[in-house]
This record gives C-alpha cells, structure tokens and sequence, in this order.
C-alpha cells in the first residue's frame, strides 16, 4: 500500500491558552489535489506552519513522504514547494536574483525554466521585489514554488492578489503539473477555487476539522443564497420548494433562502409569480457551515 | 555558502557606512594630537580643572597619560570603536535573524532546504566577520595615525591589547544581540532596545567610575571588563576579563543557538 503524502495524526497547536489547532487527523494522498477549506483563523496557516516546520506542534505529529516534520524538515523541504499567503520576498533584491538564490538552496540552476515560467506569468526578472504589486510577488513565488520540480505542492491562499488571467494560467499549470505527478495541498477560504481544483476536500472551523469530503459529493450539495423581492406581499407557507432552507421571511415581501437543487427548476417553479428583483450569489463559507454543519 | 554571501551582500552597505564613520572620527580625533603637544602645557593647566572622575571614565589616571599617543588615543578614541563598534554590533545581531520573521522573509528561507542549524551559523559568520572587518579597519586606521603622530616609540603591544578588548566587547554585545532577538516572540525591529541597552550599560560604568561609593555598580557592565587604561604600568591581558567575554559570548550563542531550534517563528 503507498503510504500518504501528508499523514496527520491528533495534531493540536496552542500558543500559551491560545487555540490554534486541536486533535487534528488528515492524510492526503499522493497526486491529489487536495482542498483545505476554512474561515480566517480556523487554523489552516497554523497547521501548514507545523507541516513546514515553522512553528512546533503541541501534541501529535504530522509526516510528509513518510517523514517527521520537525526531524526530517530539510529532506521534505528538498521534495516540496511552498507558496505562502503574504508573498514578502527579499526586497532589496532583484526577481532574478531572488530566484537564482532559491534555486541555489535546491542545487538546480535550471535557467531555461526560469525562463519559460517568467515568461508564462508575464514576469519581468530585471524588475526589484520592492517595485513589484503583490500581484507581481505571488508570481515570484508561485515561480519559486515550482523551480525544483517538488512532489508536493503547499498553497497558502495561492491566489490574493492575482488577477483572473493569472488565475487561470496559474490553475492550468497546477492541473498540468498535478497529471505529472505533483500531489497539492490548497489552502483557501474561497469555496470556488477549491471546487475548481481539488478532488477532496477539508474542513476546518475553530481549530477542528469538520469534515473531510469528497469534492463531488460537495458539489451535488452545491449550495447558493437566493434572495427575492416580490410585487406582492408572499407568504412563506405559499413558498415550499424543495431544496429551500433557512428560510429568511422577516420581511412581507421579500424571501432569502439558503437553495441546494437545481437553479432551472427553482426558476420554472417561480414562472408565474410577480417578481420584482431577485439575486443568486454564492453564500459565505459561515453560511455554508451553517447549512451543513449545525 | 549561498545565505552567507546573500547576508555578506546585504550587509555591506551598512558595514561601509560605519567604517567610514569610525575613520572619520578616528582620523579627527588623532589629526589634533599634534597641536595637543604643541599646546600641552597650556592644556594641561585646563585639565586640572577637570574632575579626577571624567578623566578615569576615560582610562587615564594623571594628565601625562595623554602625552603617549596610545594613552591619547584610548582616551579619545574609546567613544568610538567600544561604544559605537558594540552599537554597531548589536543592531546587526540582532537584527539578521529577526529581520527573516519582521518582514515574513523566513516563509521562504525557512521553507526552502536548509536547516536552522545552517541558518544560524551561515548568520552567527556574517556577524562574526562583519565585527571583525570594522575591528581590524580601525585598528589599522588607529595604527596609521599614531604612527604619523608619534614622537617617540610606540607601546604596540598597549595598543593590540586595547584594540583586543575593544574586539571581545564588541563581539559580547553582537552575541547579546543573536540571544536578545531569539527571545523576542513578537517579530518586530528591536534596534532601539539594543541601542538602548549598549548605553546604558555605558551609563552605567560611566557612573560608577566618577561617582564615588557606587562603583562597584559598575561590574555590572561590560564595559568594566574592557580595559582602556592603555598606559598603565601593569596594563596587559587579564585572565578573568578574557573570560568574562569569551566565557559569556559563548554562553549566549549557545543559548541563542538552542531557542532558535526551537523556535515558533511567528509571521
């Protein structure tokens, strides 16, 4: 049996009293890409620090590629790449230099490369990191994520401050990469970037994971917040659709609701009455833990 | 190798800077030796109106100190190498560690493959070396002007002695700087406390040495164990202030070395 990727066992971290996360157990397998969901402080960066060795774990452990995370730190990070949430590279130096510098720690000088996904992120390596927008220093280090050609992947909120040309670019390269083999582990609050991409995912409120699903299984529950505004005055009992919940009458005339079926068949269901407005949006992650997890 | 050069790289500017500060003022102080002697009789005749303490806190135990150019260029030039060359060493010490969690550079370095120990030894080297570069420039700086000033024989090995204390107390204060910032949990610049903290220890000997009764406070700075009585008789290399900063300098690398394995770094 091939062992996990990303193997964790009853992780808990606390900063004095401080949660940051408790009894966790994950594994990820090899070439996933595997979706890390939660609101801000949930304890996604807190448990990405652990697996990098950037801050110590309380109880627990956590392995990747079978080894130890605090024992075996340098030969994992030889096999991985890490592109953190604040893209804070070394100001002072040029993009070209910043690379060749990562590069150096990896023993590869692979200047053709470089190249190629300099060009592919429109980067200019002449360019200094302190000139750059935070658009233009994710692309760096999304660049020096990839260099050294790791077997697994580390996204920390990959996509602030990328715009949707990048973003797209920057999913066809991890698909690419992830059909060569490359395992990936992405941490996002952004529900749709994770259905995108990922085959499972993680979820995780409060330092706990909740629930550990498969993406599939995520999307038939595809769940949208729905707001109508009617001429008239509509009475909820008039109002039962199947797939409505958290039903929002507060207000005579107009109706919120949390929908989980089919959008064509809530749409013939509403042919007939007087509708004035009416908004479909993606709801909040609170509101999908709310629907799913109360 | 790769980090070494990188903090090599970054901290040359800043090195450059201080040197050409430390000659500057080195090469003022000394290039007024010759009207001192010109003038020492009527020097002399206002010195004595100087308190006996202002002029111990400068190593000098009777005005004829200062006729020797060594004697005249510790009391001067004290000021600049102990005071500002610790000053100088502890801002890069404790800085260059702190510096990859302030401005969240260690999501990269220490992400990529390198251990801490590798971290932290490549950086302890750049301290070392950066100390050890502002040290022998000045010593040559002072080594050149006394021998441009001199009257008579130069007391060399007064001055290797001096310039060795002045090394040991520079290399105190830069390990008191790697220790200081392992133990900051809060990754934020820590430069005004460690500037702080050299003068108050230099307040503090300060103190202690012209005011009477409270000297013995004055073992409780560094300063204390860095001799700069250059021309005393009995002036030389003292086995318990060789050990105070080798034994303490060791004692708070180790000590850094061991919280910085450990360490959460906080971004």
């Amino acid at each position: 049996m091939i062992s996990p990727v990303i193997e964790i066992t009853g992780l808990s971290k606390f900063y004095g009293k401080a949660r940051g996360i408790e009894h966790i157990d994950l594994e990820v397998q090899r070439g996933e890409i595997f979706g890390f969901i939660g609101p801000n402080g949930a304890g996604k960066s807190t448990t990405i620090r652990i697996l990098l060795n950037l801050i110590f774990p309380t109880e627990g452990s956590a392995k990747i590629m079978g080894m130890d995370v605090t024992h075996e730190s340098k030969k994992i990070k030889q096999l991985t790449g890490y592109v953190p949430s604040d893209a804070n590279a070394y100001r002072h130096m040029d993009v070209n230099e910043f690379l060749n510098f990562c590069m150096r720690f990896y023993g590869v000088n692979d200047n053709e490369k470089l190249a190629s996904m300099a060009d592919l992120f429109d980067l200019d390596l002449k360019r200094k990191i302190s000139d750059l927008s935070m658009g233009n220093r994710k692309k760096v280090s999304i660049v020096q994520s990839l260099i050294h050609d790791p077997q697994l992947l580390i996204l920390d909120e990959p996509t602030t401050g990328l715009d949707p040309l990048m973003q797209a670019k920057f999913f066809d390269l991890l698909q690419s990469e992830n059909r060569k083999g490359l395992t990936i582990f992405f941490s996002s609050h952004i529900l749709s970037e994770i259905q995108m991409l990922c085959k499972r995912v993680a979820i995780i409120k409060d330092g706990r994971i909740i629930k550990v699903e498969d993406i599939d299984t995520l999307r038939r529950k595809q769940l949208k917040k729905v707001s109508i505004v009617f001429k008239d005055k509509m009475s909820a009992e008039n109002f039962r659709i199947p797939g409505i919940d958290t039903l929002d009458t507060s207000m005579d005339n107009i109706l919120s609701f949390m929908y989980s079926g089919r959008i064509d068949e809530l749409l013939s269901r509403l042919s007939g009455i007087n509708i004035e407005d009416m908004t479909i949006e993606e709801p909040s992650l609170e509101e999908i833990f709310m629907h799913y997890y109360q | 190798m790769n980090l070494f050069l990188k903090e090599m790289k970054r901290n040359s500017v800043s090195l450059i800077s201080w040197l050409i500060v430390i000659i500057v003022l080195i090469s003022i102080t000394m290039a007024v030796y010759p009207t001192f002697m010109a003038n020492q009789s009527k020097i002399m005749a206002l010195m004595t109106i100087v308190p006996k303490g202002a002029l111990q806190f400068k190593g000098i135990s009777n005005f004829t100190d200062l006729l020797s150019p060594v004697g005249f260029y510790a009391a001067n030039n004290v000021i600049y190498m102990m005071v500002l060359g610790s000053i100088y060493s502890i801002i890069l010490a404790s800085n260059i560690i702190l510096s990859e969690e302030y401005n969240k550079t260690a999501e990269y370095l220490l992400t990529w493959p390198v251990s801490r120990n590798e971290i932290f030894i490549n950086k302890t080297a750049v301290i070392l070396l950066n100390i050890l570069l502002l040290n022998l420039t000045a010593c040559a700086a002072g080594l050149i002007w006394l021998e441009l000033v001199k009257t008579g024989p130069l007391n060399f090995v007064a001055f290797m002695i001096l310039s060795l204390y002045t090394l040991l107390l520079n290399f105190f204060f830069g390990a008191a700087g790697l220790l200081i910032s392992t133990l900051i949990k809060k990754a934020k610049p820590i430069t005004t406390f460690s500037v702080g903290l050299v003068l108050i220890l230099y307040f503090i000997e300060t103190i202690s040495k012209i005011t009477d009764g409270i000297s013995g406070i004055g073992y409780l700075s560094p300063f204390r164990y860095a001799r700069i009585d250059a021309v005393s008789p009995d002036y030389g290399l003292d086995t318990l202030n060789l050990l105070y900063f080798i034994g303490l300098s060791l004692l708070f690398g180790v000590l850094a070395w061991s919280i910085y394995k450990r360490k959460d770094i906080f971004l």
